[in-house]
């Protein structure tokens, strides 16, 4: 356990000095929210939590990806390997590290629409943490599976920005889809950013009942275990 | 009482593709010994290091490090092993200590040890005074010899230390030199590979000389010369070396190999007396001014490019 603490601390102490991480983690996300807070109220509530979901997605698919790719291009990810420390040691303690740090930045991020945007949500405390807890493991698992395969810096941001930005864009987070033909829509019942902002905004302005997403969440949880099971298996065998 | 080597090599295989990495070597490395592996670009040197690291894992054969098999015993082998790669492998934006607490850390020392490791690991390396200085601000040969510290923090009986020199001012790379000195007096066994011959000269007990994934000689500095001593190295300085030369003088009888540079030429011949005139001639019909012409006996550089047809730092002839 020692050795998964020291590995999460290393990274969390290299995100908190990395300025362009912070920046694009939560600066851009804030700016963003104060820019839809604009937006007539009918849409603004979902508006900026599409912006925390894609965010948070952004986050951890390109950190898990780049995370790995810096280590390994400085030479401590073998550095690490060739010591007592085990794959699913240092996997484990990637995924705490991600874990962690998309949870720190939708809490921000929720707090600053609530008490800076004047978003007005009063419910379901336990509900949120539930649904974003399982959006975030599902999105840490697809970021650790992608990881696995992407190998440059530039590989990890284009795929990211794909996925992110499809998930989201047509998922039905920014704009509505009712009438939007039938592969837009199909995105959208898919998508984990559009089930996420969908279940927060219930969850936040109706106070909707957790047994109302149960399906969503199994999905989202079965998807995130599959590939994080993928991802971490590659990456053991890819040494 | 069975006499076992710290390290076993047997059979070692390792295939990319088509191309074979590694091609069944076997060696042993004694414990208290400076092991040293030369060997051009794409030699097999780092793929056989990161095999003995269990970095890769290999195709063929065993890797023993004090009798613990690498690939069945992985914890108890590797907690033997302290790895100084090429590269400094260290987290910039942590201080010195920082740093070699996180490596001790994950190599297993205990809380209560591990600040004393810290501070032990500090002073063979001579950087004592810069335990709190974050290492974005250091030097390269300061970040070096972190970087061996980093391999040293958890007293291995093996340190595998892959080109710990390239880059580094004169007096860093004397400090590093004079670091593995001490450790072999401590009782350290290592590994050591380099481009700098001299250095392998100056350090290491035995050597093996690897090329196309296999090796092609091993033994003490003495020893290798001997099997070679019928050869001379014979190197003619010509201003500028006229451009076929290379490939008349290596069809010549008694002519080993032959390598040009940009001003001058080396030949490894076993009869440099008759080679010489023939040489001298061919040079100068060809436009090149001989100003300079040398006779020795063979060095390690010379054995190599025997050997192998190629120099160390220069890679392919």
């Amino acid at each position: 356990m020692r050795k998964i603490l020291a590995i999460v601390m290393v990274g969390i102490r290299q995100n908190l000095a990395d300025p362009v991480y912070m920046m694009f983690t939560l600066f851009m996300p804030i700016m963003m929210t104060w820019v839809m807070s604009f937006l007539p109220s009918e849409v603004y509530e979902m508006a900026i939590l599409g912006v925390l979901v894609m965010f948070v997605a952004l986050n951890i698919i390109t950190s898990a990806g780049g995370y790995i790719i810096d280590e390994k291009k400085n030479g401590t990810w073998q550095r690490m390997l060739s010591g007592t420390t085990g794959h699913w040691h240092i996997l484990c303690a990637y995924f705490i590290r991600l874990f962690v740090t998309a949870k720190i930045q939708a809490l921000i991020l929720i707090l600053s629409g609530k008490f800076i945007f004047n978003a007005p949500w009063d419910h379901g405390i336990f509900s949120i943490i539930v649904v974003l807890s399982v959006y975030i493991f599902a999105m840490t698992g697809l970021g650790l599976f992608l990881a696995g395969f992407l190998k440059t810096q530039g590989q990890v941001q284009a795929i990211a920005m794909g996925i992110v930005m499809i998930g989201t864009m047509l998922g039905g987070v920014f704009f509505p889809i009712d009438n939007a033909n039938v592969i837009i829509r199909s995105i959208a019942k898919v998508s984990p950013q559009s089930f996420a902002a969908l279940a927060l905004k219930d969850i936040f302005t109706a106070n909707a009942p957790l047994d109302n997403f149960v399906t969503q969440l199994i999905w989202m949880l079965a998807i995130g275990a599959l590939l994080l099971f993928g991802g971490v298996i590659k990456l053991k065998t890819e040494a | 009482m069975i006499y076992v080597a710290l390290l076993e090599i047997t059979d070692l295989k390792k295939t990319y593709g088509r191309r074979k990495a590694v091609d069944g070597i076997s060696f042993n490395v004694d414990e208290g010994e400076i092991y040293g592996i030369l060997g051009p670009n794409g030699a097999g040197k780092s793929t056989t290091l990161s095999m003995i690291c269990g970095l890769i894992t290999p195709q063929g054969g065993s890797i023993k490090v004090g009798g613990f098999d690498i690939s069945k015993d992985p914890v108890k082998a590797k907690r033997l092993i302290g790895v100084v790669p090429q590269e400094t492998a260290l987290y910039p934006m942590l201080s010195a200590k920082e740093n070699l607490r996180f490596f001790g850390t994950i190599n297993g020392i205990n809380a209560s040890k591990i600040n004393e490791a810290v501070s032990k690991a500090l002073m063979i390396v001579g950087l004592e005074n810069r335990a709190n200085g974050r290492i974005s601000k250091f030097s390269g040969g300061m970040k070096r010899r972190l970087n061996i510290a980093a391999g040293l923090i958890h007293e291995p009986k093996l340190l595998i230390m892959d080109e710990p020199t390239v880059g580094i001012d004169p007096q860093s790379r004397n400090h590093i030199l004079n670091t593995v000195k001490e450790l072999k007096k401590g009782g350290m066994t290592v590994i050591y590979t380099s481009h700098y011959v001299e250095e392998v000269e100056y350090l290491c007990d035995r050597i093996t000389v690897m090329d196309h994934g296999r090796i092609i000689s091993e033994g003490t500095l003495i020893e290798l010369m001997k099997k070679e001593s019928e050869f001379q190295k014979l190197t003619i300085n010509c201003g500028r070396v006229p451009n076929e030369c290379n490939d008349i003088i290596k069809q010549l009888p008694f002519v080993e190999e032959v390598v040009s540079f940009s001003d001058y030429i080396d030949i490894i011949t076993s009869n440099a007396e008759k080679i010489l005139p023939v040489a001298f001639i061919e040079i100068i019909k060809r436009g090149g001014s001989v100003s300079e012409i040398k006779i020795q006996k063979p060095d390690l550089e010379s054995l190599f490019l025997k050997l192998t047809g190629r120099t160390l730092r220069n890679g392919e002839v």
